[in-house]
């Protein structure tokens, strides 16, 4: 008594579109599919299941590979493609100008370019040097491997403070020059130290930055998690303000702790923590040893007054759109040459930057950045456009990889089906006898087959979506990855799902519709 | 007009190009308008394949049939399907329900592929109608496997009546059940017979359940031997 009830209840369960709509002709073979389907409770949900997890892989892996292609596009936005960097010293292996071969001795601080011969004007000196010898191209210069010992820099600050744009060749007045060029969206002056922070807390050794206020608009990654950024007013002021990457606050005041209004000691002084800054990049959360969030955001005044400076190690400058990235950097580039007095045949002596290596060391996680830099040969010429479609490429390599995976898990949930649908022909081979001997046409027979496939690739498909949307958001939730979905998404992977039906049912149909009556009602 | 009239009926069966079997060799037979008739026959007669024509399961290799007085021996595959459908209930030796419907699905079977395709409503009523026809309203929800074997065959007649055909064709319906339950069944066929006016061919190898009928043709060889009214008692 029991077990009819239970059956009923089961099949009740398994949710089956309604018939009403269609036409009288494939109505009596969808309700008998759906009878049929009905009354095989486990058969169904096995075949169905088997559907489901093929288009739900299918769903997954497709929403992740656009997450991922849409976080790339997303990164390589981030990280600039309009920005671009200044550096002081000339660190480039080979530069874009040809050079002469000569360094002449760069300057700090000019304002503008003495004439030549005159008294400070050292380019009659690099004139001499040109004409005693014209081609040196074996200088320091030149060689990749020099660029952490700039005879420029070292020259200038000694051999410990000779770092990465330790040269003294970039002044605040430089960075008020470039502002006023034509094409530049905001420019941000930059110092950089590594300190010592201490909190009441704790204490990290990590990087200061001395900056500008632009800098917020330039990092599309920051977000301010607590506080506020300092003001041009603090700037001006040279306030001794900071702002903390979250690496840094974590290390100092503990995770996700809001330390606005605290107190920090750098350099002996106290500074007031104003702002906490966190990255809205899932490639790049923050990780100690990370330029950006393991950092702490000072003004640039604070730093010069603080340590009785005046250079600046880099400046940063965003074009206002990127494809005026190479105008813009031509431009600084000359301006910079001007204002720095630089001869026609004589090197910068400062680095313009709005390449790869940018991206890699600003926007990527650093164990990312490593392992491309790793791997993509003369990094120091690729373009972020190369860099981008490198990313893409990868990108795409793992989304074929992994629908390679769904496709096949499809294939074996098409093959599932068919094979079900086939076996239960041969099961059913008496129940398809007596229906012909009580007037069921071929076309009943067969349209009752096609549309118990159809009918299971259409749930299969249905389940599969859901099933694939609360699978990409749980990699979403639990691994931090991006995910992108969308209806097309949705629908595609359905319609798969349908005409996975469709195929699979075709053969036991035809199958089915072609057995002869007698022949079926006599077997056992 | 005879419900049922075969002339010549002649069928082979091409095994390959040297074993031919000829089941029906020139068969006529002719069956009146609410007549009870038994074909008679051993295992080998011919009985099972004129069964197969009769219901247009078939199609004769020459002669032929004339069933309701239309000419239904040359008709495709789905104009037969329909045939078999509207005109002819088929009762079997073993029962051919379907195991996991109730007995009310069972007999609404048919009117699924009707002509007509009635709605859910019409067809549970009509299929109620045919299963208070057997005497077995009371079992309507019951799954084949709960049901005796006796009850099954009524159920497959029920089915068998659902679509309101003129011709019941039934193959050996005794043939898997106990004595007293194979007369209940005969009894029905009589009752159906009588009250409803209902054209019944039954088969059989059994001459006792021959007898039930008021006509007994006897096939041997694929030809008739013996065509005798009989008492039709019960």
């Amino acid at each position: 008594m029991t077990e009819p009830a239970k059956r009923s209840n089961l099949g009740a369960r398994l949710r089956i579109p309604s018939v009403e709509e269609l036409p009288p002709e494939s109505r009596t073979a969808v309700e008998v599919a759906r009878q049929s389907l009905r009354r095989y409770p486990m058969r169904t949900a096995l075949t169905l299941l088997g559907l489901a997890f093929g288009v739900a892989a299918l769903m997954a892996t497709i929403a992740l590979g656009r997450g991922a292609q849409g976080a790339i596009r997303e990164q390589v936005r981030a990280a600039g493609l309009n920005v671009i960097q200044i550096t002081a010293g000339n660190y480039r292996a080979r530069g874009e100008r040809p050079v002469g071969g000569i360094e002449a001795p760069a300057r700090h601080g000019r304002a503008a370019p003495a004439p030549f011969g005159a008294p400070g004007d050292e380019r009659w000196l690099a004139e001499v040097w040109r004409r005693i010898e014209p081609v040196a191209l074996a200088h320091p210069e030149n060689d990749p491997m020099e660029k952490h010992d700039h005879p420029t820099a070292a020259e200038r600050l000694g051999d410990s403070a000779a770092g990465l744009g330790a040269a003294a060749t970039l002044t605040r007045e430089d960075a008020d020059a470039i502002s006023g060029l034509p094409g530049v969206a905001h420019v941000a002056s930059g110092i950089h130290e590594s300190v010592r922070i201490f909190s009441e807390e704790g204490r990290w050794f990590t990087r200061l930055h001395g900056t500008d206020v632009d800098l917020v608009e330039i990092r599309r990654s920051f977000a301010l998690q607590h506080g506020r950024f300092f003001d041009a007013g603090e700037l001006r002021r040279s306030e001794q303000v900071a702002v903390l990457g979250s690496v840094a606050r974590d290390r100092l005041f503990g995770p996700d702790a809001d330390p606005t209004g605290s107190e920090i000691t750098i350099w002996n002084q106290p500074f007031e923590v104003i702002g906490v800054v966190v990255s809205t990049n899932w490639m790049n959360p923050g990780a100690p040893g990370d330029d950006e969030f393991d950092a702490v955001y000072t003004p640039f005044t604070t730093v010069h007054s603080l340590l009785n400076l005046t250079n600046l190690n880099t400046i940063t400058v965003t074009a206002a759109s990127s494809g005026r990235v190479t105008e813009v950097s031509r431009a600084i580039t000359d301006l910079l040459r001007e204002r720095h007095g630089i001869l026609e045949t004589q090197a910068d002596d400062f680095t313009v930057e709005t390449q790869a290596s940018q991206v890699l060391s600003k926007g990527l996680h650093p164990k990312v950045a490593e392992t491309l830099a790793g791997n993509i040969p003369n990094l120091e010429r690729t373009t972020l456009r190369q860099l981008a479609a490198t990313l893409e490429r990868s990108s795409s390599t793992m989304s074929a990889l992994l629908l390679a995976i769904a496709i096949v898990s499809l294939l074996v949930g098409a093959i599932g089906i068919s094979n079900v649908m086939l076996l239960s022909v041969r099961e059913r081979v008496r129940e398809i006898g007596l229906r012909m001997a009580v007037g069921a046409k071929t076309v009943d027979v067969g349209g009752q087959f096609l549309a118990e496939s159809v009918l299971v690739g259409a749930a299969g498909g249905l389940l599969g979506v859901v099933l694939g949307v609360a699978a990409a958001l749980t990699i979403e939730s639990r691994f931090g990855l991006q995910v992108e979905l969308s209806v097309i998404t949705g629908l595609l992977a359905f319609s798969v799902a349908l005409l996975t039906g469709v195929v699979a049912g075709v053969s036991p149909a035809r199958r089915a519709a072609r057995l002869d009556p007698i022949v079926a009602l006599g077997s056992e | 007009m005879a419900a049922i009239e075969v002339r010549d009926l002649v069928k082979t069966y091409v095994l390959s190009e040297t074993h031919k079997v000829e089941a029906l060799r020139g068969l006529s037979l002719s069956v009146a308008e609410g007549e009870f008739v038994s074909v008679l026959g051993p295992s080998g007669s011919g009985k099972s394949t004129l069964m197969h024509i009769l219901g247009c399961l078939d199609q004769p290799t020459s002669g032929s049939y004339q069933l309701m007085g239309r000419d239904v021996s040359r008709l495709d595959d789905d104009e037969r399907a329909r045939i078999r459908n509207e005109e002819i209930g088929f009762v079997f030796q073993s029962f051919h329900l379907l195991a996991r419907a109730s007995a009310l699905e069972n007999v609404e079977l048919p009117m699924l592929y009707g002509a007509k395709r009635p709605g859910r409503e019409q067809r549970r009523e009509q299929a109620s109608e045919a299963l208070a026809a057997v005497a077995l309203s009371d079992r309507a929800t019951h799954a084949p496997s709960q049901l005796s074997g006796g009850q099954q065959q009524r159920v497959a007649i029920a089915r068998a009546l659902a679509n309101r055909p003129r011709v019941l064709l039934a193959d050996e319906p005794t043939g898997n059940l106990d004595t007293r339950t194979g007369q209940e069944i005969l009894d029905t066929f009589s009752q159906l017979n009588r009250e409803r006016g209902l054209t019944v061919v039954m088969i059989t190898h059994d001459r006792q359940v021959a007898r039930y009928a008021s006509r007994s043709v006897e096939i041997r060889d694929g030809r008739i031997v013996e065509d005798t009214a009989s008492s039709n008692g019960a």
